[in-house]
């Protein structure tokens, strides 16, 4: 069986699975990363996700165009954020509530339109984005293949990944959304305008979480089906918990989960007794294990999920 | 405000919210290009028309009930737990187990050995996450979460290995023998020995949260943990004990779900209700009376939309949509009030 696993010709065809599969959940949990250390915790993310999957599919259909499709699963992720926004952020409420009443309701407005659309007879896929290989990376054994054939928009998320690490590390402007996480009230009196970066901060997990979405749609499968992201969006929160809230956190820990999903595709392939089910439940509890190793060293923000109110004490 | 202005300002959301959801609805079903009054008979005669139409409203209310029970339970002790879709699957696991582990053991002892083992593993499932949240501080709703989705694929493995019917080759139990079912009530129906047993779950969920002191901690503790701790209220034994309690109830919905209705494990058994619960309990400001109300209204929509969908081709998506705006329509009930506050009226 190992004889199997290593040779380069499974490493490179696993390593290109978990790449694929972490995709939505890296663009997820990058948009979830950075609403959580703003101090929004948006459960709905699964919401925004399914929205910006539905939408991306029937910009492309109507618009025939990829980039079309692709804009219209941004406004549609956004839209989403911005309702929980408009609900924690400007009403204050909580931000659990709302969150799964998002998911609840998004479930039911992109299966309805869907079923409007459709008309009962079924969608032809539309097109997907072409792989476009990096001369040179591509032609690393193993890694090139899974990390350097891709699509524009896994490109677009390695650079994501390392602006996100400098401008939390080394700007003014990042500095400032960490401390409206961790201490909303302090940051107030610093000047900081708390809810106008946290506003920010919906307005990019709305477009991130739905590019997370629309990837599914425009890149692996060309069609939508209804409740597709089935549970993508809880994994992209604990992406960010196993992350540590950070953006190569978050790239690791969805490359973790797509691995394991991976992994049990695989390994089926080439007949290993192990139940995949077993396999999939793996990330589930190596992120409960992470949250237990975190204790003592908590990484999570301060603020998170306590609503701002000005002036409150 | 004055109280009297207070009660009035509440009617007030609840007349606009009710009417908002009608509106939205009948917008909903033009847009499929149907009469929203032709739909709205359908909606009536589905619900009405048979016995069974109408016992099907308790079938689909039973689960609802007990997790949306379970939900409402640790909502008011401060624990938000999301896990009630997790719990459902212990429950029903455990409930397969025992049913078809012990088939020597009479049928009346077997259901109540079920139910008591998947009152029990779901309580203890739950208890995992309260741990998590009393000993280390993290978030139970998360940690909820992670714990489905471990449940959920576990249960993916169970039926195709030790679970799995030795007679066949689809990934499902064996079929529970009729000892250990749990017996239809009415003919015709699908009316079974489960719902009245939610129910009666529901009155001791009521007398125990409304008319004991276990049930006035528990509140303590969610309305406000210091104080309730200040005045020598054990707040970890209340979390722990009502997060016990929140799952014991989910999971032995689970429980009915395999002795009534589909009698044998598979997948996908819970139909996502662990998540509808969760609505459910907000929508009836986890008041235990309030769940089997809003549970009961929430089955009847959708046993009329099955029917809406049927005949006119509405979807029956539009029950999600509904309990969805109606959540956001509760927490948002300020911007209702726009006007209110023009007046300079609105106090908070």
């Amino acid at each position: 069986m190992v004889q199997e696993i290593l040779t380069v010709g499974f490493l490179t065809a696993f390593l290109s699975a978990a790449v694929r599969l972490a995709m939505p959940l890296m663009y997820g949990g990058l948009g979830e990363m950075i609403a959580e250390r703003a101090g929004i915790l948006n459960i709905g993310m699964e919401g925004v996700m399914l929205s910006g999957a539905f939408f991306s599919f029937a910009g492309a259909w109507y618009f025939h165009s990829i980039p079309m499709g692709l804009l219209c699963g941004i406004l549609g992720g956004m839209v989403v954020s911005l309702l929980h926004g408009l609900l924690s952020i400007r009403l204050a409420k909580d931000q659990s509530v709302s969150g799964l009443a998002l998911n609840m309701l998004m479930l039911g407005v992109t299966s309805f339109l869907y079923k409007l659309m459709s008309a009962g007879q079924s969608y032809q896929q539309v097109e997907t984005l072409p792989s476009l290989a990096i001369p040179g990376l591509s032609a690393i054994p193993v890694i090139g293949e899974a990390f350097f054939n891709r699509d524009i928009l896994t490109y677009l998320l390695y650079v994501l990944i390392i602006a996100a690490f400098f401008f939390y590390r080394s700007t003014n402007w990042g500095l400032n959304f960490i401390a409206v996480g961790e201490h909303p009230r302090a940051a107030e009196s610093a000047g900081i305008p708390v809810n106008r970066y946290r506003w920010i901060a919906m307005v990019l997990n709305g477009a991130l979480g739905g590019i997370g979405g629309a990837y599914l749609v425009l890149v692996q499968l060309g069609v939508f089906t209804e409740n597709m992201i089935s549970g993508r969006g809880y994994i992209a929160l604990a992406a960010v918990i196993l992350g540590r809230y950070t953006s190569f956190g978050v790239f690791g820990a969805a490359l973790l989960f797509g691995a394991a999903n991976a992994l049990q595709i695989r390994l089926q392939t080439i007949g290993v007794e192990i139940s995949p089910y077993l396999l999939a439940m793996l990330p589930y509890v190596i992120t409960l294990a992470a949250m237990l190793g975190a204790i003592g060293k908590n990484s999570q923000p301060e603020g998170l999920s306590k609503p701002y109110i000005k002036g409150m004490r | 405000m004055t109280a009297m202005t207070h009660r009035k300002q509440t009617l007030l959301d609840v007349v606009t919210i009710c009417l908002l959801t009608v509106v939205i609805s009948a917008l909903l079903i033009l847009a499929c290009g149907a009469s929203p009054v032709e739909a709205a008979s359908l909606f009536v005669k589905g619900i009405f028309g048979t016995k069974a139409s109408f016992a099907e409203i308790f079938v689909k209310a039973c689960p609802l009930i007990l997790t949306g029970l379970g939900c409402a339970v640790a909502f008011r002790t401060g624990f938000f737990n999301i896990g009630a879709e997790g719990q459902f699957y212990v429950g029903s696991i455990a409930a397969a187990m025992v049913a078809l582990g012990l088939p020597q053991v009479p049928g009346v002892v077997r259901i109540i050995l079920c139910f008591v083992a998947a009152f029990v593993c779901g309580g203890i499932w739950a208890l995992i996450a309260a741990v998590f949240k009393t000993r280390f501080n993290i978030s139970e709703i998360i940690v909820t979460i992670m714990l489905n989705y471990i449940v959920i694929n576990f249960l993916g493995y169970a039926v195709r290995s030790f679970l799995m019917d030795p007679a066949g080759n689809v990934p499902q139990s064996a079929k529970i023998d009729t000892a250990a079912q749990l017996p239809n009530l009415i003919t015709s129906t699908r009316f079974h020995a489960g719902i009245v047993l939610a129910f009666v779950l529901a009155a001791a969920v009521w007398f125990l949260m409304e008319k004991t002191t276990v049930g006035y901690e528990l509140k303590a503790v969610g309305l406000n943990q210091r104080a309730a701790a200040c005045n020598g209220v054990p707040v970890v034994r209340s979390i722990i004990s009502s997060a016990f309690l929140s799952g014991g109830l989910a999971a032995i919905a689970g429980g009915i779900e395999v002795l009534a209705i589909q009698k044998k494990l598979m997948e996908g058994i819970s139909g996502d209700c662990g998540y509808t619960a969760v609505l459910i309990a907000l929508v009836a400001f986890n008041r235990p009376l309030g769940v089997v109300l809003v549970a009961i209204l929430y089955a009847a929509m959708e046993v009329g939309a099955s029917s809406m969908q049927r005949q006119l081709g509405v979807p029956s998506a539009i029950v999600s949509i509904i309990i969805g705006v109606v959540v956001v329509l509760i927490l948002g009930k300020e911007l209702l009030r726009w006007y209110g506050k023009k007046n300079g009226k609105e106090g908070a």
